[in-house]
């Protein structure tokens, strides 16, 4: 099977310059001038006749015709959406992009449907704005749909204009970010608007993994709709009315299973934010759902080529923080927040939190070290004890994956007294939601640093990231406890016929034995035992050390994760 | 209006740290629950006051099972 070849535009090597493309490259030399020749005709919209007219004249129909698309729905429709706090989709556009470095495409694009009448009903733009510039210096491609034209209903143009974003922000190695605020499928148009979700999902799938996907569910996504946001790799919502996502929503839901519902909660930012994570971050407007897209992006590459940007940093990479000598508690039953510890060893103690809603009792976000992007994955004590669960797993897994994609380190934070017990957990499938962080770790191939504070339990350690899961180097401190299960469980186990006190010296013995990071160590199972406050410089050091790590998987057309 | 604070999971409660009437902040602890070898806070998911207690110590209970009921 022959493996797929990447050509970057500018080489071609000559064995692979095809007929094909020597024919088209040789067509540029017989390019002329574009023609236009009869037009005004079809489908009831008005193209403007071209022939007999002045230059100036044809100037002046150009801002004619822009400054129509670019009225949108009209000052009524824009009114309409602001009292509903939002804003239209240029002026979240006008957010994005730097100053000035927005560039439209495909602005005249128009409907087909001449059924019901559509024929004489104009869509300026088509309901979507779409188009590319800079954020921050770098170049971003973007789609925001556009509710006060037609309800920013999708037909079939309209995914097309969708669709060709995608293809470029996929071909030029851009990220794309997506501003859905839609009624729906134009249903007008049958089974176009059908096809044109579909041809959308297939663009999706083929970006996957290639260009970061953000999208944002500024407006109500319904059906269809959803699925798109589901395809990518971020998901925002607003914390206000307007912003919903369901495939069904709250008045077929009452009709089917007479369950009663409103939108919101049926669908709104918490619920999605808490309950199902299906999305990955909350903004409490327009304006901060805009500025944390621009705040994600700062964390990654603009494509899979590329490593993700490297910032100044001021924070010491030398920087011993006396505090973690002492943040883990004296009792291994008393929790410590391990957002708190993260804190304390990234630069300047910034994080951003993926998911931070959902799922508490594992910590997934991003931050710096040395001002390069990692990916942190963290068990929180402070919430269900740290313990693994389906949701921590399947968050923890797609996250892992997400970074893995983008170049992205992985930083691991170990502190887990094992998976959550339960009938629930068994009947909703913790074996294969499990597994995803079994598969999600040996599969990446980027960097990968676990540090282990303190619990690192059997099955439930193998699947935060150990050596045999294929870290590179695995950090613990004095505090950890890396065995195959908890003292008191296992010392029941062994002397299970001795007498109690028999069994309580056992089980000191026990403790003193495995309780501790010194029989890994012993067997190699871990690089090293560290003082807690010399964490951010180790992790920096072996950063840097892990800088041109290669490491080989054999060829497959991918994987099976369980999922 | 009132707010239910119920078990994340299975477990047996080890300490109650207030009592119906008082007045809590945010982020308070509650109630501790031991579960999977630890101890386990449960806070205040808001500012309020303590309406009813619905578990004692010593107390097994469900995921999902109601703790307290705050106002």
């Amino acid at each position: 099977m022959n493996r797929p070849v990447f050509l970057k535009y500018w080489h071609v090597p000559e064995r692979l310059c095809s007929v094909a493309f020597r024919r088209w490259s040789r067509s540029f030399s017989c390019v002329s001038t574009p023609v236009i020749s009869e037009a005004g005709s079809g489908g009831g919209h008005y193209i403007g006749r071209i022939e007999g007219m002045t230059n100036q004249e044809k100037l002046d129909l150009l801002k004619e015709k822009a400054k129509k698309v670019e009225a949108g729905g009209g000052e009524k429709a824009i009114a309409k959406l602001h009292a509903s706090g939002r804003l239209t989709a240029r002026e979240r556009l006008a957010l994005l992009f730097d100053e000035g470095s927005f560039v439209e495409l495909y602005k005249f694009v128009e409907h087909r449907c001449t059924n019901f009448g559509m024929g004489t009903k104009e869509s300026p733009g088509e309901g979507v704005v779409t188009g590319y510039g800079t954020v921050n210096g770098r170049t971003v491609f973007s789609y925001a749909q556009d509710f006060g034209v037609m309800g920013g209903s999708l037909g079939e143009m309209h995914a097309t204009k969708i669709v060709k974003c995608l293809e470029q922000a996929t071909k030029t190695g851009c990220p794309v970010v997506g501003m859905n605020d839609s009624g729906g499928a134009r249903i007008h148009e049958g089974i176009d608007a059908l096809a044109g979700y579909g041809k959308i999902f297939y663009k999706n799938t083929m970006a996957s993994g290639v260009i970061p996907q953000i999208c944002a569910i500024m407006g109500p996504s319904a059906g269809g709709a959803v699925y798109s946001p589901a395809l990518m790799d971020f998901v925002y919502m607003v914390k206000k009315d307007y912003s919903q996502m369901f495939i069904t929503g709250p008045v077929v839901v009452k009709s089917v299973t007479g369950e009663e519902v409103s939108a919101v909660e049926l669908g709104g930012a918490i619920t999605h934010n808490q309950k199902s994570g299906n999305s990955h971050f909350v903004a409490d407007s327009d304006e901060d759902c805009i500025g944390q897209i621009k705040q994600l992006l700062s964390y990654l590459p603009s494509s899979h080529n590329e490593r993700p940007p490297v910032i100044a940093c001021d924070d010491p990479v030398d920087r011993r923080e006396e505090k973690l000598n002492t943040i883990v508690p004296e009792s291994s039953k008393r929790p410590y927040d391990m957002k708190k510890l993260i804190r304390m060893v990234v630069d300047n103690g910034e994080i951003y939190e993926s998911q931070a809603l959902f799922a508490t009792n594992m910590i997934t976000c991003f931050a710096r070290m040395d001002g390069s992007t990692v990916g942190i994955i963290a068990n929180q004590p402070l919430s269900m004890a740290g313990c693994l669960d389906i949701d921590a797993s399947d968050k923890a897994a797609r996250f892992i994956r997400c970074c893995d994609c983008f170049n992205v380190p992985l930083l691991t934070f170990v502190d887990v007294p094992g998976y959550l017990p339960g009938i629930n957990q068994e009947f909703g499938g913790i074996i294969r939601h499990g597994a995803k962080l079994l598969y999600a770790y040996p599969e990446a191939t980027v960097p990968k640093i676990t540090i282990v504070t303190r619990k690192a339990y059997g099955g439930a350690y193998l699947g935060m990231c150990n050596n045999e899961a294929g870290a590179d180097m695995v950090i613990a401190w004095p505090t950890a406890e890396i065995a195959v299960m908890g003292a008191d469980g296992a010392a029941d186990i062994i002397f299970r016929t001795e007498s109690a006190d028999v069994k309580q010296q056992m089980k000191d013995e026990y403790i003193e034995e495995f309780a501790t990071p010194y029989r890994a160590a012993s067997h190699a199972l871990i690089e090293q035992v560290i003082e807690p406050r010399e964490t951010r410089p180790t992790i920096i050091s072996a950063l840097k050390m892990l800088e041109n790590k290669e490491e080989e998987r054999p060829y497959k057309k991918h994987g099976n994760i369980p999922l | 209006m009132s707010v239910e604070i119920s078990a994340p999971m299975p477990g047996s409660i080890v300490g109650i740290l207030v009592k119906v009437g008082d007045e809590v902040k945010e982020n308070d602890e509650l109630i501790t629950l031991e579960a999977m070898k630890m101890e386990n806070p449960i806070f205040a998911p808001s500012d309020g006051m303590v309406k009813e207690i619905r578990v004692k110590e010593k107390d097994s209970v469900e995921a999902g099972q109601l703790l307290i009921v705050m106002e």
